[in-house]
């Protein structure tokens, strides 16, 4: 038994208007895992065999650039999906991911979610439906951060 | 009539204080010699003067002592570099205040949120003020800023003292190393944590103009009515009294109908490639 029912996971935004069949199959697929700031949940390069509902506190997504400075690709939050590599092959994180503050999850065994999508082809579409959201969500984001919008480019001399 | 009723002359100000922001903006702190301009409100800019050099339309990011002004500048061109360089003694000309403000009492009774980007935080931070001010006639008072990295976030000393004050301050920045515990993102993405009450919300934005059409559109998807989002938008002010035509933004001056404006009248016109 995980501990976690149905409505634990229907209450959380990642999930939230799925199917009672659908929330019943994952949750016997996580359990709750509250962790301590500076938890380290995966890094760099390896094999991704979780994801994480994030209930509550921060997780930075980093990256480690040339001459070992680490550098944060983004913050998650309440609501938030922590893992996105586990979803596509190669199966492997492209960034580590550390929670900034203390920080309580939904973790779930990937392994066992993607061969659940397999064998449900209605929890896989679901799943696949709110997974592009939050990657479309992130990408979206991404685009503008690219954009620069507070460097010289888009400068106001402070206004009006 | 007066220096302070004839929009024309500016009146002149000395430079008391001076504080860096980041690395290309400044903070002044500025004292009228003579008469001061009239008093101004939440959202409104004046023309500043750097003697020989030139002017250029500034935000008025709160009052000193002494019925001085604080204002926050960029530099990113000759003048506001000039502007930018004024150490405490030195004198500048200021015309004004000019235009629309943010209506901030508007919101008493309900949720206001205050969305900024970069240096856009300066002409919302007389209205954050304003309503801290009277804190009790709000629900909620929520600020949301983003910034390129926390090194270029403006009035980065002030936020503990608004959370202390009763503000929910929320901040975000497209870069930052490792040890930053804030939030790493865009400010649109802080929307949807602010646990926004689409009925009872007041918004107010400022920013590039892309980030206030993003952010604006974020909380029309959560449904808080246009009419109920202002922005303030900027274009090339001159004169300030609506006369030399350089700020025309489709029907509007924007030196006199702006810069704040609300939504409904900004979104049509900000849509538009040649406007």
């Amino acid at each position: 038994m995980s501990g976690v029912t149905p409505a634990d996971l229907a209450g959380h935004a990642f999930l939230r208007g799925m199917a009672d069949g659908d929330l019943a199959v994952l949750s016997r697929l996580c359990w709750v895992a509250p962790v301590r700031r500076g938890h380290l949940f995966f890094t760099e390069g390896d094999a991704a065999h979780r994801f994480w509902l994030i209930c509550s506190g921060h997780v930075a997504l980093d990256l480690t650039a040339p001459g070992g400075r680490e550098l944060i690709v983004e913050t998650l939050g309440q609501g938030d999906l922590l893992g996105l590599s586990w979803f596509v092959p190669p199966y492997q994180w492209q960034f580590s991911a550390t929670a900034v503050h203390d920080t309580t999850t939904f973790e779930f065994n990937a392994d066992a979610v993607r061969a659940a999508c397999e064998s449900e082809a209605g929890l896989g579409y679901e799943l696949l439906q709110r997974v592009m959201a939050a990657a479309l969500s992130r990408l979206q984001a991404t685009r503008v951060r690219m954009l620069d919008l507070y460097g010289a480019s888009g400068a106001v001399r402070g206004g009006p | 009539m007066s220096q302070a009723t004839a929009p024309a002359l500016p009146a002149r100000y000395q430079v008391v204080e001076r504080q860096e922001e980041t690395h290309d903006t400044v903070t002044l702190c500025l004292r009228p010699v003579d008469q001061p301009i009239p008093e101004y409100r939440p959202g409104q800019f004046t023309m500043l003067y750097a003697p020989g050099i030139g002017e250029v339309p500034i935000s008025i990011s709160g009052t000193g002592p002494d019925l001085g002004l604080v204002q926050t500048i960029r530099a990113v061109g000759a003048v506001t570099r000039a502007l930018c360089a004024c150490t405490p003694g030195r004198m500048i000309g200021v015309r004004g205040p000019y235009g629309t403000d943010w209506n901030v009492a508007s919101a008493a009774g309900d949720d206001l949120l205050i969305v900024a980007g970069g240096i856009g935080l300066a002409p919302l931070r007389g209205a954050l003020l304003a309503a801290l001010g009277h804190r009790e006639l709000y629900r909620r008072v929520v600020v949301l800023a983003g910034a390129r990295s926390p090194e270029e976030l403006v009035f980065a000393r002030e936020l503990d003292r608004w959370h202390r004050d009763g503000a929910e301050v929320a901040v975000t920045v497209d870069q930052a190393a490792a040890g930053w515990t804030g939030h790493v993102g865009v400010v649109t993405q802080l929307i949807g944590r602010a646990d926004v009450d689409s009925a009872r919300t007041t918004a107010l934005i400022c920013g590039p103009e892309v980030m206030m059409r993003l952010t604006a559109r974020e909380l029309r998807a959560l449904g808080v009515p246009a009419a109920r989002i202002r922005v303030s938008v900027e274009r090339n002010m001159r004169c300030g009294v609506a006369e030399c035509g350089h700020c025309q933004l489709g029907p509007l001056l924007l030196c006199r109908d702006g810069p704040v404006i609300g939504y409904e009248v900004a979104m049509p016109l900000l849509a538009i490639r040649e406007l």
